[in-house]
């Protein structure tokens, strides 16, 4: 009896503090919203004139709108499987520069067909493009052919995803039905987003280009050809700390103070490819950060795993 | 060989020997560790619906457990670096006896029991020369210890009883030593292997991994009624660089690798926690990490996959319909190429589903 009045006061009192409503409302559907537009601009601009100077400003606007969902891994994005296909990052085996020198070299007429999405997954997204704009091309028209390709794909994933989150986010808010059994297993989802969001920009974002002391990894950098290494971190860093502040409304301070500590390092580091984790000087301030987002990834865990009840997962961590 | 102080071992230990089947203590057809929210720790048995049939309580966290073939008896074995294993009596719900590994050497989570039920056969690792072995213990001298042999490797961890009564062990090849605990202290030299053995440990068939697979850790096996093993691996190198982490091995044709494309094999986040045969020719694997179940044929074809926070417990069985379980008390069904819920427990289910139909 005592055990039923406790899970009842907790059903009581969780949606007080995690709040899935405002989640849905003014994080996951208005950035969905804006990846749309930035992909449309981006594909419209690629129809004119596909030269790399004409489409790096919009290419640059709709990156930024992917790294700002890129930690919305579940819902539609997972049951579509198009994670990859967005971005295809870390890529320690280069399959985006095979997949790409495959198509080239073979005119692939695929890029002008509707079975573009068929290709590699490495070939299809942000991470393909940077390629087509940012390192030379044998082949500039087939190059143009492809990046348009690409973009339009693009479109149509960000479209697909986008128009089927307004079902899923009913079935969160709505819990009760076979993907979510209860508001628990929403407030699980909203979190796992968030700590592997952070456990992300640790270990790859941050964790791949530091690699060790002795042995840097500079060319591992995400977009490190484009430049926008620093930028990914600075935008995660935004997405996670708004996605954090409206899905939990009880006290942040240790995770506001952390996030506020991450931003500011990222601003001073003026190191946009990152390619200072080979210089001793300026490796220190790159690990600092890195040693701020753990800061973040604790906090988090204190003040919003703790409290509603959200333990890491007993056979993942276990390891054997 | 057999000593007088063994058979009056034996005569004595007889004397209270369980009577009682699977069937008298509720039809489960699975058992798992597992936690219950105030901490406390248990081996539970479920039945075909997920129900609870009955609860021990451990001392320590388990992590696989051995299922008697015929006596509702089973084996709990500590988490590894474990020292001690248990002997359940499920009928009554207590401890009948406790195993502790001999001097130098400490449990790997799995054990076996013979095909006759009068021997159980433990993981284990001779940790001072970092060798694998598979000790042997005589049910009927009350589990005394009566031996050991090589376990063909390094890092010995799921052992499984093939349908001809000789035995699977996956040796994941990771040398580790209790004082550092679970540290990996030879990753640049490791090499994995499967090795078959008869239940006197001669070892009759053994297959090492492949160059390209030297950071790959076999773990898990489950073997279908021909024979066929699944395998389930755990890639200890860039997570973004795994070759593979699923294959068949087949007696005489050695090991196919299961093709996955790249988004497939990337959710399963480089880890594998547990496989299961289900039916003829398939297989299931787990990924806790990746939070995933995938099927796979016994031909090396790729199944559907399944999202499933947490989600480790996968047990095997003859059927074509099986129980998955989860870190947050959910029980699955896997049936028709379809995994669905089948009931929600207020526990943390354990790494392992250990089947009693198979």
């Amino acid at each position: 009896m005592k055990r039923r009045l406790a899970f009842a006061f907790s059903l009581l009192a969780i949606p007080a503090i995690a709040d899935t409503q405002a989640v849905i409302d003014s994080h996951i559907l208005p950035r969905h919203g804006e990846f749309v537009a930035a992909t449309s601009a981006l594909a419209s601009v690629a129809e004119n004139d596909c030269t790399a100077d004409a489409l790096k400003p919009a290419f640059s606007d709709a990156y930024d709108a992917w790294i700002s969902i890129s930690h919305i891994q579940f819902g539609p994005i997972e049951e579509q499987g198009l994670g990859l296909a967005m971005s295809f990052w870390p890529d320690p085996k280069d399959s985006t520069g095979k997949a790409i020198a495959r198509l080239t070299s073979a005119k692939d007429p695929i890029v002008e067909s509707a079975d573009f999405g068929e290709v590699s997954a490495a070939a299809q997204g942000f991470t393909a493009l940077e390629r087509l704009l940012f390192d030379p091309q044998p082949d500039a028209d087939y190059a143009c052919a492809l990046t348009q390709a690409v973009a339009n794909g693009l479109v149509d994933k960000a479209e697909s995803i986008n128009a089927a989150w307004p079902g899923f986010a009913g079935l969160m808010t709505e819990a009760g039905n076979d993907r979510f059994q209860s508001e628990e297993e929403v407030n699980r989802a909203l979190y796992t987003a968030l700590s592997t969001g952070l456990e992300f920009l640790h270990d790859q974002r941050l964790g791949r280009p530091l690699g060790t002391f002795e042995r840097p990894r500079p060319r591992r950098a995400e977009a490190r050809r484009s430049e926008r290494s620093l930028r990914h971190i600075e935008l995660s860093l935004a997405a996670l700390e708004e996605l954090a502040t409206t899905f939990y409304s009880g006290d942040l301070n240790l995770t506001k103070s952390a996030f506020a500590d991450a931003r500011a390092r990222a601003a001073a580091l003026d190191d946009p490819a990152l390619a200072g984790v080979a210089d001793p000087s300026k490796r220190i301030r790159i690990e600092a950060l890195q040693r701020t987002v753990r800061d973040i990834q604790n906090a988090v865990n204190t003040e919003i795993g703790k409290p509603l009840g959200i333990t890491a997962g007993f056979n993942a961590l276990d390891g054997d | 060989m057999t000593t007088r102080r063994a058979v009056l071992g034996g005569l004595a230990a007889s004397a209270f020997l369980p009577k009682t089947g699977w069937s008298q203590v509720g039809e489960p057809v699975a058992l798992s560790a597992a936690q219950r929210p105030d901490g406390a720790l248990s081996l539970v048995g479920l039945d075909a619906q997920g129900t609870i049939v009955f609860e021990i309580p451990l001392s320590a966290r388990g992590h696989a457990a051995a299922a008697h073939p015929t006596e509702a008896e089973a084996v709990a074995i500590a988490r590894r670096p474990g020292r001690f294993a248990v002997v359940l009596d499920c009928a009554e719900g207590r401890v009948r006896t406790t195993l502790e590994a001999p001097d130098g050497r400490h449990f790997y989570g799995h054990a076996a029991f013979s095909r006759d039920g009068k021997y159980l056969f433990t993981t284990e690792n001779a940790f001072e020369k970092g060798e694998g072995r598979v000790g042997i213990w005589d049910r009927s001298a009350g589990f005394e210890r009566v031996g050991e042999v090589s376990s063909g490797g390094i890092g010995p961890h799921e052992i499984i009883r093939l349908p001809d009564g000789a035995f699977a062990i996956a040796n994941g090849g990771i040398r580790t030593h209790p004082a550092t605990g679970r540290d990996k202290l030879n990753l640049e030299t490791m090499r994995a292997n499967l090795t078959v053995m008869t239940p006197d440990g001669e070892i009759t068939d053994q297959k090492q991994l492949p160059e390209l697979h030297q950071l790959n850790s076999l773990r898990h096996i489950a073997a279908l009624p021909d024979g066929r093993i699944g395998c389930g691996f755990q890639w200890q190198g860039d997570p973004f660089e795994v070759p593979a982490l699923l294959a068949v091995f087949e007696k005489g044709k050695g090991l196919a690798f299961v093709d996955m494309d790249e988004p497939d094999l990337r959710s399963l986040n480089a880890y594998i926690g547990s496989v299961a045969a289900i039916g003829l020719d398939g297989f299931i694997a787990s990924s806790p990490r990746g939070g995933k179940v995938m099927a796979f044929g016994a031909d090396g074809s790729l199944g559907k996959s399944f999202s499933a926070s947490d989600v480790c417990g996968v047990a095997s069985s003859a059927k074509t319909q099986t129980l998955v379980t989860d870190g947050s008390g959910q029980v699955y069904v896997f049936e028709r190429q379809n995994l669905a819920r089948l009931a929600q427990h207020d526990r943390a289910f354990d790494n392992h589903l250990v089947s009693l139909n198979s």
